[in-house]
């Protein structure tokens, strides 16, 4: 299978005042379209900030990424986005929907920032997408009026909405009971089946066990 | 993002903050009014300014007069006749750039007439002066050439002297009135002149209307051993002020030899009075509270979108997650500022406008809101939101997407 994510040495420092925190020291990641992929490792071990980096959300300090063929370990800001937007989903912990846009605006908004399609069409697409998900009931309606497993099902309609190439989610069931939490998981499974490349964040045991593979963590490097 | 788009997700912003907008667009409206309003009422005042100008002579009417005497006269300045009638005629006959002047003297003499005495104004002039200054008689006629040449003991009357010394005006024709001991017969009453610059204030024009007309010629002969002028007024052809100015100035000088006098457009010296010192003052105090209202919705609207950008820093860094540029992120904040403060301007505009009609129609002043004031009030409202949404907007642009994200 054609790799979709071949990353080498992939090292993020930050700087905090005078300290230099080695959020991740050199990481070689490889993965191939359609493959589902858990992240494990304890807290602070960098499986947030590979995350951020294969997701195009932040720069890596060094390292080489090339996604879905392109090179984009170089991009930064309205390069970044546009790859960002083209090729990238993200499903977050807490949601992050917009609270005062209703479901299918929130779901539309990759759509928005990508330019050059119209509202329609956009609606048209968010709607599909909701529906896909069993959320076609929920249309017109606030994120506040939904429940959690609700609510973290618009965020991955709203990542899938643009047709990337690749799904990621940080800890995606960290907020939901256990009952939403499989039903998300469940949701992720049959994205992959549909042939979707999946990767997530987690501590859980029983989500990662739900992966075909895991990438473990330790101290800012891979270390399984 | 396209700027349409930004635009429109500002003012579903501000419609989604309405009570933040609501506080930000009162400073806005109230600013524009006070504004909209002040230009309304300068606006009114220099059309008044004009109407007086024409009133006395119109624009491209000069007056020329005395200079005053230095303290240590030069010798030049000693051998100078000073204005002579025999200047205005070298004038008349020389100046390419006139098209008209009137020489004028003027002096004040006892009045004795109607068994009443008085001391007032008595002006020698020649028939152009009324031509000029666009006076007419009310009854009997004014100078005639002929006056003139017969330095005839005639009197044309200002308004104000007739009515007072006669039962009425109109009256004063074919009268004696003495002057200086001199008979003189009234051949006619001027028009009342009459200038307000505002309803409850005294006619500017008043002066004119207390005075009597006498031959030039006559006054000379009568009341003056030489034939040194008060005055003179000069009216420029069509468009030709600056010219005529230069002109009238060098001939000038090259009879005297000295610059023993002095040159000013005509209604440069007086005009406007109490009523407009008193309308500055209140356009200057209506201006000031304009742009401290702006000046400090300004700030309301920067500080309310400052403190929106850090609320949702957090919604910011999704957006930059989901595809948002750092641009389409600046553009987003300032589009928020630019909407409230436009929805302001608008909204100050009318009120502005409204406010104009009543104080126009309270006070008695012509005022009105022309599409320039309007627009300029409108700019101003986009430059106060550009302004007060460029912080905000370049702190939001600046985030970056996990930064904005781990907040809070
Ligand atoms: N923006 C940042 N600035 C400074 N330090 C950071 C930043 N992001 C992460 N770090 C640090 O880098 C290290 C790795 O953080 P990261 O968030 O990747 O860990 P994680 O594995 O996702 O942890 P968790 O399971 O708690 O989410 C931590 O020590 C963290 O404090
Ligand atoms: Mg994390």
């Amino acid at each position: 299978m054609a790799a979709l994510i071949e990353a080498r040495g992939l090292t993020k420092t930050y700087r905090l005042g005078q300290v230099d925190v080695q959020a991740l020291r050199g990481a070689d990641v490889d993965v191939a379209r359609g493959e589902f992929v858990a992240i494990i490792g304890p807290s602070g071990s960098g499986k947030s900030t590979l995350m951020h980096l294969l997701g195009c959300l932040d720069t890596p300090t060094a390292g080489r990424y090339v996604l879905d063929g392109e090179e984009v370990g170089g991009l930064h800001g309205k390069r970044l986005a546009a790859v960002r937007n083209r090729k990238v989903g993200f499903v977050f912990q807490t949601f992050n929907l917009m609270p005062r846009l209703s479901i299918e605006e929130n779901v539309a908004l990759p759509l928005k920032y990508r330019g050059g399609i119209a509202r329609r069409e956009r609606r048209a697409r968010a709607v599909a997408g909701l529906e896909a998900l069993g959320l076609g009931h929920r249309i017109g309606h606030r994120p506040e009026e939904l429940s959690g497993g609700e609510r973290q099902r618009v965020a991955i309609a709203r990542a899938l909405v643009g047709g990337p190439a690749i799904l990621m989610a940080d800890e995606p069931t960290g907020n939901l009971d256990s009952k939403a939490g499989a039903e998300v998981m469940r949701t992720f499974e049959a994205l992959h089946a549909a042939g979707n490349t999946v990767i997530l964040v987690t501590h859980d045991p029983n989500v990662a066990a739900r992966a075909e593979r895991t990438i473990e963590m330790a101290d800012g490097r891979i270390v399984a | 993002m396209t700027l349409l788009e930004s635009i429109l997700t500002g003012l579903d912003e501000a419609r989604r903050h309405l009570g933040q907008t609501l506080l930000a667009l009162a400073g806005v409206v109230l600013g524009t009014a006070s504004i909209v309003t002040v230009l309304a009422l300068f606006g009114g005042q220099a059309q008044l300014t004009q109407q007086y100008l024409d009133e006395v002579g119109g624009a491209g009417t000069l007056i020329a007069g005395d200079a005053p005497r230095s303290l240590a006269p030069t010798a030049r300045e000693l051998a100078s006749e000073r204005l002579t009638y025999r200047d205005a005629r070298y004038l008349r006959a020389r100046s390419t750039t006139l098209e008209a002047l009137a020489p004028g003297w003027e002096l004040n003499l006892p009045y004795r007439a109607n068994g009443r005495d008085f001391s007032g104004q008595v002006a020698g002039a020649v028939p152009d002066y009324a031509r000029i200054n666009a006076i007419r008689p009310m009854a009997g006629r004014w100078l005639s050439d002929l006056d003139l040449e017969t330095r005839s003991r005639v009197m044309v009357m200002g308004w104000k002297y007739a009515d007072s010394l006669f039962d009425d005006a109109a009256s004063a024709v074919g009268r004696l009135v003495n002057i200086g001991g001199k008979q003189f017969t009234v051949v006619g009453v001027m028009e009342r002149e009459v200038f307000r610059f505002a309803s409850w204030e005294d006619n500017a024009l008043e002066y004119r209307n207390e005075r009597a007309y006498i031959p030039l010629s006559t006054a000379f002969s009568q009341f003056a051993q030489t034939d040194n002028l008060s005055f003179m007024t000069l009216k420029a052809k069509p468009g030709m002020v600056e010219q005529a100015e230069d002109e009238v100035r060098a001939l000038l000088y090259a009879r005297h030899g000295v610059e023993d006098f002095e040159l000013r457009p005509s209604g440069s010296f007086g005009g406007g009075g109490e009523s407009g010192q008193f309308l500055l003052l209140f356009n200057y105090i209506f201006l000031v509270v304009g742009a401290i209202s702006l000046f400090t919705g300004g700030i309301v609207i920067a500080n309310i979108l400052l403190a929106s950008v850090v609320e949702r820093v957090r919604d910011f860094g999704t957006r930059m997650a989901l595809g948002a540029t750092p641009g389409g992120v600046f553009t987003h904040v300032l589009a928020e500022a630019l909407v409230v403060t436009v929805l302001g301007g608008i909204v100050g505009l009318a009120i502005g406008a409204g406010l104009t009609g009543t104080v126009a129609r309270v006070m008695q002043l012509p005022a009105a809101v022309t599409p320039g004031i309007a627009t300029l009030a409108l700019g101003t409202s986009v430059v106060v939101g550009l302004a007060a949404g460029l912080y905000p907007a370049v702190r939001a642009g600046r985030l970056s997407p996990v930064e904005a994200l781990r907040y809070g």
